[in-house]
Protein backbone atom coordinates (compact mmCIF):
# COMPACT_ATOMS: atom_id res chain seq x y z
CA UNK A 1 0.00 0.00 0.00
CA UNK A 2 1.41 3.40 -0.60
CA UNK A 3 1.96 6.23 2.10
CA UNK A 4 3.76 5.52 5.28
CA UNK A 5 3.87 2.12 7.40
CA UNK A 6 0.96 2.11 9.36
CA UNK A 7 2.83 0.87 12.40
CA UNK A 8 5.16 4.47 12.00
CA UNK A 9 2.23 6.61 11.73
CA UNK A 10 -0.02 4.55 14.58
CA UNK A 11 2.97 5.30 16.96
CA UNK A 12 2.63 9.59 16.75
CA UNK A 13 0.55 10.55 19.88
CA UNK A 14 -1.59 12.79 17.67
CA UNK A 15 -3.26 9.54 15.66
CA UNK A 16 -2.61 7.12 18.36
CA UNK A 17 -6.25 7.48 19.80
CA UNK A 18 -7.66 6.13 15.96
CA UNK A 19 -8.67 2.70 15.06
CA UNK A 20 -7.01 1.08 12.17
CA UNK A 21 -9.13 1.60 9.49
CA UNK A 22 -8.69 5.60 10.47
CA UNK A 23 -4.76 5.59 10.53
CA UNK A 24 -4.93 3.66 7.20
CA UNK A 25 -6.61 6.32 5.68
CA UNK A 26 -3.95 9.15 7.09
CA UNK A 27 -0.59 6.72 6.32
CA UNK A 28 -1.97 6.65 2.99
CA UNK A 29 -1.30 10.65 2.39
CA UNK A 30 1.95 10.44 3.70
CA UNK A 31 4.93 10.50 1.04
CA UNK A 32 8.49 9.60 1.50
CA UNK A 33 11.13 11.96 1.77
CA UNK A 34 15.03 11.74 2.26
CA UNK A 35 17.11 14.17 3.71
CA UNK A 36 21.12 14.76 3.47
CA UNK A 37 23.24 14.89 6.61
CA UNK A 38 23.53 18.60 7.17
CA UNK A 39 20.04 19.56 5.07
CA UNK A 40 18.04 22.23 6.82
CA UNK A 41 14.60 20.81 6.62
CA UNK A 42 12.50 23.50 7.71
CA UNK A 43 13.79 27.09 8.00
CA UNK A 44 12.70 29.29 10.91
CA UNK A 45 10.40 32.33 9.31
CA UNK A 46 9.84 30.46 6.02
CA UNK A 47 5.87 29.27 5.19
CA UNK A 48 5.30 25.38 6.31
CA UNK A 49 4.30 23.20 3.42
CA UNK A 50 4.68 19.83 5.40
CA UNK A 51 4.23 17.91 8.49
CA UNK A 52 6.77 15.39 9.32
CA UNK A 53 7.24 12.75 11.28
CA UNK A 54 10.76 10.76 11.23
CA UNK A 55 11.40 7.21 10.38
CA UNK A 56 14.89 7.21 10.77
CA UNK A 57 17.86 9.49 11.66
CA UNK A 58 18.03 12.81 13.37
CA UNK A 59 18.06 16.66 13.26
CA UNK A 60 18.47 19.29 15.59
CA UNK A 61 15.40 21.81 16.58
CA UNK A 62 17.03 25.28 17.17
CA UNK A 63 15.05 28.60 17.38
CA UNK A 64 16.70 32.45 16.80
CA UNK A 65 19.69 30.40 16.22
CA UNK A 66 20.04 28.60 19.75
CA UNK A 67 19.97 25.15 19.91
CA UNK A 68 16.69 23.43 21.40
CA UNK A 69 16.20 19.75 21.49
CA UNK A 70 17.33 16.45 19.21
CA UNK A 71 14.41 14.92 17.49
CA UNK A 72 14.44 11.01 16.46
CA UNK A 73 12.41 8.11 15.18
CA UNK A 74 8.56 8.92 16.25
CA UNK A 75 8.95 12.35 16.56
CA UNK A 76 7.02 14.45 14.29
CA UNK A 77 7.30 18.57 13.42
CA UNK A 78 5.91 21.15 11.08
CA UNK A 79 1.65 21.15 12.00
CA UNK A 80 1.87 25.02 13.39
CA UNK A 81 3.18 26.53 10.25
CA UNK A 82 0.18 24.62 8.86
CA UNK A 83 -2.63 25.28 11.06
CA UNK A 84 -2.14 28.87 11.40
CA UNK A 85 -0.61 29.47 7.80
CA UNK A 86 1.95 31.31 9.58
CA UNK A 87 6.09 30.87 9.31
CA UNK A 88 7.57 27.83 10.17
CA UNK A 89 8.51 28.61 14.16
CA UNK A 90 12.06 26.86 14.16
CA UNK A 91 14.91 26.00 12.42
CA UNK A 92 15.51 21.43 11.90
CA UNK A 93 18.51 20.56 10.29
CA UNK A 94 19.16 17.28 9.80
CA UNK A 95 22.40 15.81 11.88
CA UNK A 96 22.23 12.36 9.94
CA UNK A 97 20.91 11.01 6.45
CA UNK A 98 17.00 11.95 7.97
CA UNK A 99 14.12 9.48 6.31
CA UNK A 100 10.42 11.52 7.47
CA UNK A 101 7.29 10.60 5.81
CA UNK A 102 6.05 14.37 5.23
CA UNK A 103 2.30 15.50 5.41
CA UNK A 104 1.32 18.65 2.75
CA UNK A 105 -0.67 21.47 4.01
CA UNK A 106 -3.26 20.12 1.15
CA UNK A 107 -4.10 17.10 2.85
CA UNK A 108 -3.28 17.92 6.39
CA UNK A 109 -6.10 21.16 7.01
CA UNK A 110 -8.46 18.84 5.54
CA UNK A 111 -7.45 16.09 7.65
CA UNK A 112 -7.61 17.98 10.92
CA UNK A 113 -11.11 19.57 9.87
CA UNK A 114 -12.47 16.38 9.08
CA UNK A 115 -11.86 14.36 12.34
CA UNK A 116 -12.48 15.32 15.72
CA UNK A 117 -10.01 13.27 17.30
CA UNK A 118 -7.20 14.26 15.64
CA UNK A 119 -8.20 17.99 16.54
CA UNK A 120 -8.35 17.26 20.06
CA UNK A 121 -4.85 15.90 20.09
CA UNK A 122 -3.89 18.74 17.83
CA UNK A 123 -4.70 20.84 20.85
CA UNK A 124 -3.33 19.32 23.41
CA UNK A 125 -0.46 19.15 22.25
CA UNK A 126 -0.45 22.86 21.22
CA UNK A 127 -1.60 23.26 25.00
CA UNK A 128 0.98 21.66 26.46
CA UNK A 129 3.74 23.66 23.78
CA UNK A 130 1.88 27.17 25.08
CA UNK A 131 2.01 25.91 29.09
CA UNK A 132 6.10 24.94 28.30
CA UNK A 133 6.70 28.36 26.57
CA UNK A 134 4.48 30.66 29.46
CA UNK A 135 7.21 28.44 31.68
CA UNK A 136 10.19 29.65 29.49
CA UNK A 137 11.07 26.00 29.42
CA UNK A 138 11.75 24.34 25.70
CA UNK A 139 8.70 22.61 24.60
CA UNK A 140 8.64 18.92 25.01
CA UNK B 1 -6.29 9.19 -20.61
CA UNK B 2 -2.85 8.38 -21.03
CA UNK B 3 -0.74 9.57 -17.85
CA UNK B 4 2.43 8.82 -19.69
CA UNK B 5 3.35 9.85 -23.23
CA UNK B 6 5.71 10.45 -25.61
CA UNK B 7 6.60 14.23 -25.91
CA UNK B 8 4.86 14.42 -28.90
CA UNK B 9 1.68 13.53 -27.61
CA UNK B 10 1.58 15.91 -24.92
CA UNK B 11 -1.32 18.24 -25.70
CA UNK B 12 -2.97 19.71 -22.64
CA UNK B 13 -0.88 21.95 -19.83
CA UNK B 14 -3.57 21.33 -17.28
CA UNK B 15 -2.26 17.52 -17.77
CA UNK B 16 1.21 17.48 -18.18
CA UNK B 17 2.17 20.93 -17.40
CA UNK B 18 3.46 23.79 -19.86
CA UNK B 19 7.37 22.60 -20.09
CA UNK B 20 5.70 19.01 -21.47
CA UNK B 21 3.39 20.71 -24.03
CA UNK B 22 6.10 23.34 -24.94
CA UNK B 23 8.39 20.73 -25.97
CA UNK B 24 5.78 18.51 -27.68
CA UNK B 25 4.50 21.22 -29.87
CA UNK B 26 8.09 21.59 -31.04
CA UNK B 27 8.22 17.76 -31.73
CA UNK B 28 5.23 18.21 -33.77
CA UNK B 29 6.50 20.93 -35.68
CA UNK B 30 9.64 18.93 -36.68
CA UNK B 31 12.47 21.21 -34.18
CA UNK B 32 14.98 18.70 -32.69
CA UNK B 33 14.18 17.91 -29.02
CA UNK B 34 15.92 15.42 -27.22
CA UNK B 35 13.53 12.04 -27.33
CA UNK B 36 12.01 12.09 -24.08
CA UNK B 37 8.15 11.06 -22.15
CA UNK B 38 5.51 13.08 -20.35
CA UNK B 39 4.25 12.69 -17.25
CA UNK B 40 0.98 13.60 -15.86
CA UNK B 41 0.45 15.93 -12.73
CA UNK B 42 -1.94 12.73 -11.60
CA UNK B 43 0.86 9.83 -12.02
CA UNK B 44 3.87 11.94 -9.79
CA UNK B 45 1.26 12.08 -7.56
CA UNK B 46 1.13 8.37 -7.89
CA UNK B 47 4.44 7.91 -7.81
CA UNK B 48 5.91 10.14 -5.13
CA UNK B 49 2.94 8.18 -2.86
CA UNK B 50 4.93 5.10 -3.18
CA UNK B 51 2.30 3.43 -5.43
CA UNK B 52 4.00 0.25 -7.33
CA UNK B 53 1.68 0.35 -10.69
CA UNK B 54 2.56 4.19 -11.12
CA UNK B 55 6.31 3.27 -10.59
CA UNK B 56 6.50 0.49 -12.93
CA UNK B 57 4.33 2.10 -15.87
CA UNK B 58 6.68 5.27 -15.47
CA UNK B 59 9.72 2.88 -15.69
CA UNK B 60 8.67 0.58 -18.31
CA UNK B 61 8.06 4.16 -20.17
CA UNK B 62 11.54 5.23 -19.94
CA UNK B 63 13.04 2.14 -20.21
CA UNK B 64 13.08 2.65 -24.40
CA UNK B 65 15.12 6.77 -23.51
CA UNK B 66 19.23 7.05 -24.22
CA UNK B 67 20.86 7.33 -20.41
CA UNK B 68 22.06 8.86 -18.57
CA UNK B 69 18.69 11.13 -18.30
CA UNK B 70 17.48 14.58 -17.36
CA UNK B 71 13.93 14.56 -14.92
CA UNK B 72 12.33 18.38 -15.05
CA UNK B 73 9.22 19.79 -13.36
CA UNK B 74 6.75 20.81 -15.70
CA UNK B 75 4.46 22.29 -13.28
CA UNK B 76 0.72 23.12 -14.70
CA UNK B 77 1.32 26.77 -13.54
CA UNK B 78 4.80 26.83 -14.22
CA UNK B 79 6.13 29.56 -16.64
CA UNK B 80 3.38 30.98 -16.74
CA UNK B 81 2.88 35.16 -17.76
CA UNK B 82 1.82 35.87 -14.21
CA UNK B 83 4.51 33.78 -12.22
CA UNK B 84 7.27 31.99 -13.17
CA UNK B 85 8.19 28.92 -11.05
CA UNK B 86 11.82 28.93 -12.36
CA UNK B 87 14.36 28.29 -9.46
CA UNK B 88 11.30 26.88 -7.34
CA UNK B 89 11.09 23.70 -9.35
CA UNK B 90 13.98 20.90 -9.57
CA UNK B 91 15.29 20.20 -12.35
CA UNK B 92 17.22 16.63 -11.76
CA UNK B 93 20.49 16.42 -14.71
CA UNK B 94 22.02 13.30 -15.24
CA UNK B 95 20.06 10.42 -13.29
CA UNK B 96 22.05 7.70 -14.85
CA UNK B 97 19.71 4.75 -14.34
CA UNK B 98 15.81 3.99 -14.99
CA UNK B 99 15.65 2.52 -11.23
CA UNK B 100 16.97 6.18 -10.28
CA UNK B 101 13.65 8.05 -12.16
CA UNK B 102 11.04 7.26 -9.68
CA UNK B 103 13.21 8.59 -6.73
CA UNK B 104 14.22 12.05 -8.74
CA UNK B 105 10.38 11.99 -9.65
CA UNK B 106 9.37 11.95 -5.97
CA UNK B 107 11.98 15.12 -5.26
CA UNK B 108 10.55 17.02 -7.91
CA UNK B 109 7.01 16.87 -6.33
CA UNK B 110 8.50 17.80 -2.94
CA UNK B 111 10.10 20.53 -4.85
CA UNK B 112 6.86 21.87 -5.62
CA UNK B 113 5.59 20.94 -2.28
CA UNK B 114 8.48 22.48 -0.38
CA UNK B 115 8.35 25.71 2.32
CA UNK B 116 9.71 27.69 -0.88
CA UNK B 117 7.38 26.80 -3.17
CA UNK B 118 4.60 27.50 -0.89
CA UNK B 119 5.84 30.83 0.22
CA UNK B 120 6.05 31.75 -3.49
CA UNK B 121 2.86 30.81 -4.25
CA UNK B 122 1.30 32.95 -1.23
CA UNK B 123 3.85 35.71 -2.72
CA UNK B 124 2.29 35.72 -6.11
CA UNK B 125 -1.31 35.06 -4.94
CA UNK B 126 -1.41 31.36 -6.29
CA UNK B 127 -2.29 30.01 -2.94
CA UNK B 128 -3.27 26.45 -4.63
CA UNK B 129 -2.64 22.71 -4.22
CA UNK B 130 0.29 22.20 -7.05
CA UNK B 131 -0.23 19.81 -9.65
CA UNK B 132 3.40 19.07 -10.77
CA UNK B 133 3.98 17.16 -14.23
CA UNK B 134 7.65 15.92 -15.03
CA UNK B 135 9.42 15.47 -18.61
CA UNK B 136 11.61 12.87 -18.55
CA UNK B 137 14.53 13.39 -21.69
CA UNK B 138 17.66 12.10 -22.72
CA UNK B 139 20.17 13.88 -21.41
CA UNK B 140 22.55 15.39 -24.28
CA UNK B 141 26.14 15.42 -23.77
CA UNK B 142 26.46 19.04 -24.84
CA UNK B 143 29.60 20.43 -26.28
CA UNK B 144 27.90 24.04 -26.17
CA UNK B 145 24.77 24.93 -24.93
CA UNK B 146 23.32 28.39 -23.36
CA UNK B 147 20.23 30.44 -24.01
CA UNK B 148 19.29 33.32 -26.58
CA UNK B 149 16.66 36.11 -26.45
CA UNK B 150 14.57 36.43 -29.92
CA UNK B 151 14.48 40.13 -28.62
CA UNK B 152 17.22 42.01 -26.64
CA UNK B 153 16.11 41.36 -23.00
CA UNK B 154 17.90 44.70 -22.22
CA UNK B 155 16.64 47.08 -24.26
CA UNK B 156 13.75 45.65 -26.00
CA UNK B 157 15.50 45.83 -29.69
CA UNK B 158 14.19 43.46 -32.30
CA UNK B 159 17.19 41.51 -32.31
CA UNK B 160 18.53 37.87 -31.00
CA UNK B 161 20.43 37.74 -27.95
CA UNK B 162 22.50 34.70 -27.48
CA UNK B 163 24.56 33.54 -24.26
CA UNK B 164 26.92 30.56 -24.90
CA UNK B 165 29.42 28.16 -22.78
CA UNK B 166 31.33 24.84 -22.96
CA UNK B 167 29.39 21.80 -21.69
CA UNK B 168 25.74 21.51 -20.41
CA UNK B 169 23.99 25.04 -20.31
CA UNK B 170 23.25 25.08 -16.89
CA UNK B 171 26.37 26.80 -16.21
CA UNK B 172 24.91 29.99 -17.92
CA UNK B 173 21.32 29.83 -16.32
CA UNK B 174 23.13 29.32 -13.16
CA UNK B 175 25.22 32.41 -13.98
CA UNK B 176 28.37 30.01 -13.27
CA UNK B 177 30.35 31.49 -15.73
CA UNK B 178 30.43 35.11 -18.16
CA UNK B 179 29.13 33.71 -20.88
CA UNK B 180 30.21 34.46 -24.86
CA UNK B 181 27.57 37.16 -25.89
CA UNK B 182 26.20 37.97 -29.48
CA UNK B 183 23.89 39.71 -31.01
CA UNK B 184 22.61 38.87 -34.31
CA UNK B 185 19.66 41.33 -36.64
CA UNK B 186 16.78 39.74 -38.73
CA UNK B 187 18.81 39.39 -41.59
CA UNK B 188 21.23 36.82 -39.61
CA UNK B 189 24.17 39.51 -39.71
CA UNK B 190 26.03 39.27 -36.45
CA UNK B 191 26.10 42.32 -35.07
CA UNK B 192 28.68 42.00 -32.06
CA UNK B 193 30.15 38.91 -30.59
CA UNK B 194 31.74 39.15 -27.31
CA UNK B 195 33.80 36.51 -25.58
CA UNK B 196 33.12 35.66 -21.64
CA UNK B 197 35.34 34.40 -19.22
CA UNK B 198 33.95 30.47 -19.07
CA UNK B 199 36.57 29.19 -16.69
CA UNK B 200 34.01 26.53 -15.62
CA UNK B 201 31.86 23.99 -17.33
CA UNK B 202 29.33 21.50 -15.99
CA UNK B 203 29.59 17.99 -17.41
CA UNK B 204 27.47 15.34 -16.40
CA UNK B 205 29.34 12.21 -14.70
CA UNK B 206 28.67 8.57 -14.80
CA UNK B 207 27.51 7.52 -11.46
CA UNK B 208 25.05 10.11 -12.06
CA UNK B 209 24.78 14.39 -11.05
CA UNK B 210 27.15 16.56 -12.64
CA UNK B 211 29.94 17.78 -11.53
CA UNK B 212 32.02 21.40 -12.34
CA UNK B 213 35.03 21.09 -14.06
CA UNK B 214 37.93 23.70 -15.18
CA UNK B 215 37.52 24.58 -18.75
CA UNK B 216 41.09 24.21 -20.44
CA UNK B 217 43.04 27.96 -19.93
CA UNK B 218 42.88 28.29 -24.14
CA UNK B 219 39.44 28.12 -23.91
CA UNK B 220 38.42 30.17 -21.15
CA UNK B 221 37.89 33.19 -23.22
CA UNK B 222 37.95 31.78 -27.00
CA UNK B 223 34.26 32.50 -28.57
CA UNK B 224 32.62 28.74 -28.31
CA UNK B 225 30.61 29.49 -31.55
CA UNK B 226 31.06 29.25 -35.03
CA UNK B 227 29.18 31.14 -37.63
CA UNK B 228 27.77 28.69 -38.90
CA UNK B 229 26.58 27.57 -35.59
CA UNK B 230 25.26 31.11 -35.36
CA UNK B 231 23.27 30.85 -38.36
CA UNK B 232 21.85 27.23 -36.82
CA UNK B 233 20.62 29.42 -33.91
CA UNK B 234 18.88 32.29 -35.59
CA UNK B 235 17.25 29.82 -37.96
CA UNK B 236 16.23 28.32 -34.53
CA UNK B 237 14.71 31.48 -33.49
CA UNK B 238 13.00 32.25 -36.25
CA UNK B 239 11.12 28.59 -36.20
CA UNK B 240 10.41 29.41 -32.01
CA UNK B 241 8.82 32.77 -33.26
CA UNK B 242 6.73 30.60 -36.38
CA UNK B 243 5.84 27.83 -33.75
CA UNK B 244 5.28 29.58 -30.39
CA UNK B 245 4.72 33.69 -30.94
CA UNK B 246 7.29 37.12 -31.00
CA UNK B 247 9.22 37.33 -27.56
CA UNK B 248 11.22 33.69 -26.90
CA UNK B 249 13.61 32.64 -24.28
CA UNK B 250 15.27 29.88 -25.86
CA UNK B 251 17.60 27.27 -23.70
CA UNK B 252 19.39 25.16 -26.94
CA UNK B 253 22.45 22.95 -26.86
CA UNK B 254 24.92 21.43 -29.40
CA UNK B 255 25.41 17.49 -29.22
CA UNK B 256 27.90 15.82 -31.87
CA UNK B 257 27.11 19.06 -34.26
CA UNK B 258 22.97 18.55 -34.01
CA UNK B 259 21.72 21.82 -32.59
CA UNK B 260 18.39 21.00 -29.99
CA UNK B 261 15.78 22.72 -28.51
CA UNK B 262 15.74 22.20 -24.76
CA UNK B 263 12.93 24.60 -23.68
CA UNK B 264 11.33 27.84 -25.34
CA UNK B 265 9.23 30.21 -23.35
CA UNK B 266 8.06 33.86 -23.28
CA UNK B 267 10.18 36.18 -21.95
CA UNK B 268 8.36 37.96 -18.99
CA UNK B 269 10.42 41.23 -18.45
CA UNK B 270 11.65 43.84 -20.82
CA UNK B 271 14.49 46.24 -19.63
CA UNK B 272 16.18 45.89 -15.78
Amino acid sequence: MPGAPIEAVQRVPLFADLDRHEVEQIARLFKERHFAEGETVVREGSGGAAFFLIVSGEATVSVGGAPRRTLGPGDYFGEIALIDEGTRSATITATSELDCYGLTFWDFGPLVQENGAIGWKLLQSMAKKLRAAEQGAPPS
Amino acid sequence: MKDVVPLSKATDTAIFGSKAVGLGDAERKGLSVPPGVALSGAIVEAVASGDERAIERVLKSVQPLNRPLAVRSSAVDEDGAEASFAGQHLTLLNVPSSAEVSSAVREIWWSANSDSAITYRQRVGLFARPSVGVVVQTLLDSDVAGVMFTLNPMTGADECVIEASWGLGEAVVAGLVIPDYYRIDRSARVLERKAGRKKRAIRSVAAGGTVEEEVAPNLVEQLCLEDDQLAELHGLALRCEEVYGPARDIEWAFANGTLYLLQCRAVTRVGI
